[in-house]
């Protein structure tokens, strides 16, 4: 039968077509020029009409047989050619997985405002308030308040900034730059006004600038940013001041870090120390950064005099308190070893990004 | 203070290493700057023996030794002492000892034959006189040791910082009882007394007069006769080295030793340089005149200012700067014969003043600054008088004048025990502080209550209260030794307010879009706003600072701007093109009528070039005032400021930036500050030359206006429907106006209209035009829209906005 031999024909060819398909485009040109509206095996089946009756159902049976094979042929076909073609779009789309990447543009904070940001959360984490007071002082709360000598040299104009009074100033005195109006030097006079606002207990940290007539060189700066704390309380004693600040100490500068405490004399305090941290490079041991010491300085704190809690109103027979003051810019030596602290006003992109 | 370990070893008892003692120092508060060792000058001298004496072939005064110095050959040395032998144990500067007076020992050739070091005098080593001829040691005197170490004469140097409440600790018996104070130990003083008196009484001789009294609490004036002037005996001449001063003469060097030992400045006039009146001195203390003048013994001219201490000659010309420096006229030289010797006690204030007014530091004016004990004042003349008469073959006149108008009493201080161990926090048993005290020269008793009664030594200013016996207590004790506590802060809660909250959140907001914190000074140059193109409106006046270190320097900022622009301008120098920047700081806007200025709080930014450098597959933006505006927004937005809007900025009063491309800020009816492009003009000012957008917000209104909590909003639940409309309309239609018509044109259905294109082209959209394409969403709370709704909503829509724009629509 000729239709008979004609399908095994279209099978064959189209089983050889099928294997021979390169892509999944000439594969689907084989499904249809076999399978398709006017596909050689349609044609078969759409003629089965003019077959003898006899004939239809061995024609039938042939056809649906070839197309059975073809469309299996066809899927498996299929198949192995997408494998291929998932295989090599992932090899066209590797990358150089070292370029760089896109990272969104985020901003760094100054590391002089971090520091001050991270102290405060410590001393918040022992229940002290922040508090802040004006850069324009008197001298009654910068100097006499706390307890400083009417002579003192500090108070002198090579130590601090005085500034025109625009009401009461007089045009000699302050040609010879004398004024009651300053520059706070330190932020003590906050605590001194926090001492005048609020009763005991008093548990308060003032950070801020502070400025004292230095030329700006390595060193020093003209402006830069204190730390003062302040406690009074019934009951305190050095022995709080040491505990509270070695706490501080560690948060700071790291759990191993030891502390040691050096009698030494400030007018607002009695007794009065200065506080070394051991020596983060050599552990204690002595080397170039801490000057063969083990040990480097880091603040200043004491006891309150009695006089400073008198003037601001309170008994020294009930309450005791302490007092400490640290430099941020000296915590930002110590920590990034920075070699010129005018590295940190002049807004260097460079600098800045760093931290 | 220097203090030198040999001679504080004949006062207190001290360990032999010098090291254990620094240790103590720095333990009791004693700051020590630095150890140094002593004797440096006399490196590479050593005892040598001579074992050979022959005589130089070609001098007859010459002498040729072998001497042994300990080394593995003998030295040849060439000789010409007199007393030069063979057998001698002597001193020996071998090659590179540079002895005092910079003699540089070398190897040489005297007269033909080699010389391979120098056999050394008294003179010759500075320890004396004597130059008869070379030294020569004991027969036991070992061979080949350091000179130094055999001679005594090493010796360490302790450099200490005494802080300004401890003026005793300027003296070696202030700083020996210090000493035996801080490690327990005796102390055996022993100073100097006058062997013999003898001739005029000094009274006779000096008439003493105090005419300022608040400047001058006591004068003691001695005199001593017959002084031969030479150089110190070696062991007075190497203390005052070792204490920092230079020696000079027998009578200068007395002065200063005595000033060394006891913490008392002394003068030394030449009697003879002073006037004779009646066949009497006459010294008047009083204060100086303005424009007074004094030549001082560095041989400079003084103008004096009035109010100065001076002494003076009968109270005519001064003779000496009180308490600072002698007059060049009376001054001691090598003619001297009779010395009239001050030893007096001056007000610190003054001497401080003075010091510092004339820029003129000395050690008498640094201990008269801290405060001299006036009692001891005729006592440390006798100290002194005795030691002219011991080194500078003086005769002493008997007596003293004396004119002590306020003498000083020791002070009486009660300690409670009980409340030193509660205030410093440690067990410190009251036999301690006795001890201690007593130590310190305090006498102390004790009282029926428990208390202790402490007279306080007159060298000790510091010490008139209880709180200071207390300090004492607790630095001998040791303040390592308290245990660390924390304090129990009951009925306290501290930690940031909500505005320190929001300030910090503004700084994190700011980072987060990209910005980063600088700081600047709070300085600014006069001519800030005038170089910003700004006027002063709202800025009050500014704070000016008396005495600023230089001229851009000279008031106080009344904005930011200024410095964040420096800023551009040093990143830009320094090859840094992309510059974003942020400050969180404060301002002082002084006014005419409070003498203290406000100080607000304001956050400002600068923002010029880009994000970033090119990188591999992005080219960068140029930043621009939209960007400076975003991130205003998103501040805002963030802290949830309501009815933020911008206006366009008025070129009269925002001269500083550029016209057309500037915008207020506001919430509400108040202004937050201003964003925009900076005035080319002004970036010129500065030094810019590309362009920087830049903002400044007052932070203080932005916290205030902050909210932490909006109601919640819900979360759609029904499909919003979303029509695009291109809107085209006049150029001067600004983006608010079409938002705001197309708000009250849609109705409540409307919920979003957002700008998506907005597209010029004088062909298609017109001249003058532009069209705007937005994109708007529709949505009902409590159904799903059908497209018959939504059509009928736009067709209203489109009708209102055309009329109310002028608008073409085209959807």
């Amino acid at each position: 039968m000729a239709a008979l031999q004609e399908l095994e024909g279209i099978g064959s060819e189209a089983l050889s077509a099928i294997g021979a398909a390169a892509n999944l485009a000439d594969l689907d040109a084989v499904r249809v020029a076999v399978l398709g509206k006017k596909g050689s095996l349609t044609q078969i089946l759409r003629s089965m009409g003019s077959l003898a009756p006899e004939e239809r159902p061995l024609v039938g049976k042939a056809a649906n047989d070839v197309r059975g094979k073809v469309e299996a042929a066809l899927a498996e076909r299929k198949g192995t050619l997408e494998a291929e073609a998932l295989k090599e779009r992932i090899a066209a789309s590797a990358i150089d997985i070292t370029l760089p990447g896109r990272a969104p543009h985020v901003g760094t904070q100054h590391l002089i405002s971090a520091i001050v940001e991270e102290m405060e959360q410590v001393f918040c984490g022992m229940g002290y308030d922040v508090i802040d007071g004006p850069y324009v002082e008197t001298t009654y709360y910068n100097f006499d308040a706390l307890n400083a000598p009417a002579d003192h040299p500090s108070r002198s104009p090579r130590d601090t900034f005085y500034v025109a009074d625009p009401v009461h100033g007089d045009p000699a005195r302050e040609a010879r730059a004398e004024s009651e109006l300053l520059l706070r030097t330190q932020t003590s006079p906050v605590q001194v006004h926090a001492m005048e606002a609020h009763k005991p207990p008093i548990y308060m940290i003032s950070p801020g600038r502070v400025f004292r007539p230095d030329t700006a060189d390595a060193n020093h700066l003209p402006q830069f940013t204190q730390i003062e704390g302040l406690v009074v309380d019934e009951g305190i004693t050095f022995g709080d001041l040491k505990g509270t600040l070695d706490h501080f100490t560690r948060a700071i500068f790291g759990k191993d870090r030891a502390t040691r405490y050096r009698p030494h004399f400030f007018p607002f305090t009695e007794p009065s120390a200065e506080v070394d941290v051991s020596c983060g490079v050599c552990g204690g041991k002595g080397c170039r950064f801490c000057k063969g010491t083990g040990w480097l300085e880091i603040l200043g704190c004491g006891m309150v005099d009695p006089n400073v809690l008198e003037m601001s109103g309170i008994d020294p027979e009930r309450y005791s308190g302490f007092a400490f003051g640290i430099g941020a810019e000296r915590v930002a030596c110590l920590r990034y070893d920075l070699p010129d602290l005018r590295m940190l006003m002049t807004g260097d992109m460079r600098f800045l990004a760093q931290f | 203070m220097r203090v030198s370990y040999e001679w504080l070893k004949t006062m207190v008892d001290l360990p032999d290493d010098p090291d254990a003692l620094v240790a103590e120092l720095v333990r009791t508060g004693t700051e020590v700057e630095a150890v140094e060792t002593a004797g440096q000058a006399l490196d590479h001298v050593v005892t040598g023996y001579i074992e050979t004496c022959e005589q130089h072939p070609n001098a007859d005064k010459l002498h040729v030794c072998r001497v042994d110095v300990g080394a593995a050959e003998p030295l040849q040395i060439v000789c010409g002492a007199p007393n030069v032998a063979a057998g001698e144990h002597v001193v020996v500067a071998l090659e590179g000892a540079v002895l005092p007076g910079e003699v540089k020992i070398k190897r040489s050739k005297l007269r033909g034959v080699e010389s391979q070091g120098m056999n050394c005098s008294e003179r010759e080593l500075g320890l004396g006189d004597d130059h008869s001829g070379i030294m020569v040691l004991p027969e036991d005197a070992p061979i080949g040791v350091p000179a130094a170490l055999y001679l005594g004469l090493a010796d360490t140097v302790v450099d200490c910082e005494i802080t300004p409440n401890r003026p005793d600790c300027l003296s070696m018996t202030g700083f020996a009882t210090e000493v035996s104070a801080d490690l327990d130990v005796d102390t055996h003083i022993e100073l100097p007394a006058i062997k013999h008196e003898e001739g005029p009484e000094a009274s006779e001789l000096v008439d003493v007069a105090i005419e300022a009294p608040e400047l001058c609490s006591r004068y003691v004036a001695r005199v001593v006769r017959g002084v031969k002037i030479g150089p110190s005996p070696a062991w007075l001449a190497r203390r005052v080295q070792a204490a920092g001063t230079r020696a000079i003469n027998n009578v200068v060097d007395v002065t200063n030793y005595v000033m060394y030992l006891t913490g008392q400045p002394l003068h030394a006039f030449d009697l003879g340089k002073l006037k004779c009146r009646d066949g009497k001195r006459s010294i008047v203390v009083r204060a100086a005149t303005e424009g007074e003048k004094l030549t001082t013994l560095d041989g400079t001219e003084r103008t004096l200012e009035a109010g100065m201490a001076v002494i003076t000659d009968g109270g005519e010309e001064a003779v000496a700067l009180a308490g600072v420096m002698g007059g060049l006229d009376s001054e001691i030289d090598e003619h001297t014969v009779d010395v009239l010797l001050e030893s007096a006690c001056f007000a610190p204030g003054s001497i401080s003043h003075t010091s510092r007014d004339l820029d003129l530091m000395s050690e008498s004016s640094l201990r008269f600054e801290r405060g001299v004990d006036a009692s001891r004042s005729a006592a440390v003349a006798d100290i002194a008088a005795a030691l002219f008469e011991q080194c500078c073959g003086a005769t002493v006149c008997p007596g003293a004048v004396d004119v002590y108008p306020r003498p000083v009493e020791p002070v009486r201080v009660a300690l409670r025990p009980e409340r030193a161990r509660a205030f410093i926090g440690a067990r410190i048993p009251t036999d301690f502080m006795v001890e201690r005290l007593r130590r310190l020269g305090c006498e102390v008793a004790e009282d029926a209550d428990g208390a202790l009664s402490v007279l306080c030594p007159t060298n000790r200013p510091d010490l008139t209260r209880e709180a200071d016996l207390i300090e004492e207590v607790c630095r001998l004790f040791g303040m390592d030794k308290v245990e660390a506590t924390i304090p129990a802060a009951k009925n306290h809660t501290g930690g940031l307010t909500k505005a320190q909250e929001r300030v910090e959140e503004i700084g994190r907001i700011l980072r987060a879009t990209g910005l980063s914190e600088t700081i600047n000074y709070n300085f600014a140059e006069k001519g800030d706003l005038a170089r910003l193109g700004r006027e002063d409106v709202g800025l009050g006046i500014p704070v000016r600072i008396l005495n600023p270190l230089s001229m851009d320097q000279g008031e106080m900022r009344r904005t930011l701007l200024p410095g964040l622009l420096r800023s551009v301008a040093y990143n830009l120098d320094h090859g840094v093109a992309n510059v974003t920047l942020y400050e969180q700081g404060r301002v002082l806007l002084g006014s005419p009528e409070a003498p203290q200025p406000a100080e607000p709080d304001r956050v400002a930014g600068v923002l010029s070039g880009a994000w970033t450098d090119e990188t591999w597959d992005e080219k960068p933006r140029e930043l621009d005032f939209f960007d400076a505006k975003g991130i205003v927004s998103a501040l805002l937005d963030k802290l949830r400021v309501e009815r933020v809007h911008y206006v366009p900025a008025s070129p009269e009063r925002y001269g500083w930036l550029l016209p057309g491309r500037a915008a207020e800020v506001r919430a509400g009816k108040r202004r937050l500050g201003w964003l925009g492009d900076v005035h080319p003009e002004t970036l010129k000012r500065f030094g810019i030359s590309q362009p920087v957008v830049a903002f400044e917000l007052d932070q203080d209104a932005i916290v205030e206006l902050a909210h932490d909590e909006l109601p919640f909003k819900g979360i759609p639940v029904f499909p919003g429907v979303e029509v695009d409309l291109a809107l085209v309309v006049d150029e001067e239609t600004t983006y608010e106006t079409c938002v705001q018509r197309l708000d009250s044109a849609g109705g409540r259905l409307l919920v979003d209209v957002e700008l998506f294109d907005v597209y010029r082209d004088p062909d298609r959209v017109g001249e003058g035009k532009k069209s705007m394409a937005f994109r708007l969403t529709f949505r009902s709370p409590d159904r799903t829209l059908t497209a018959e709704e939504v059509d009928a909503v736009m067709a209203k829509l489109v009708k209102k906005v055309q009329k109310s724009l002028g608008a073409e629509v085209r959807s």
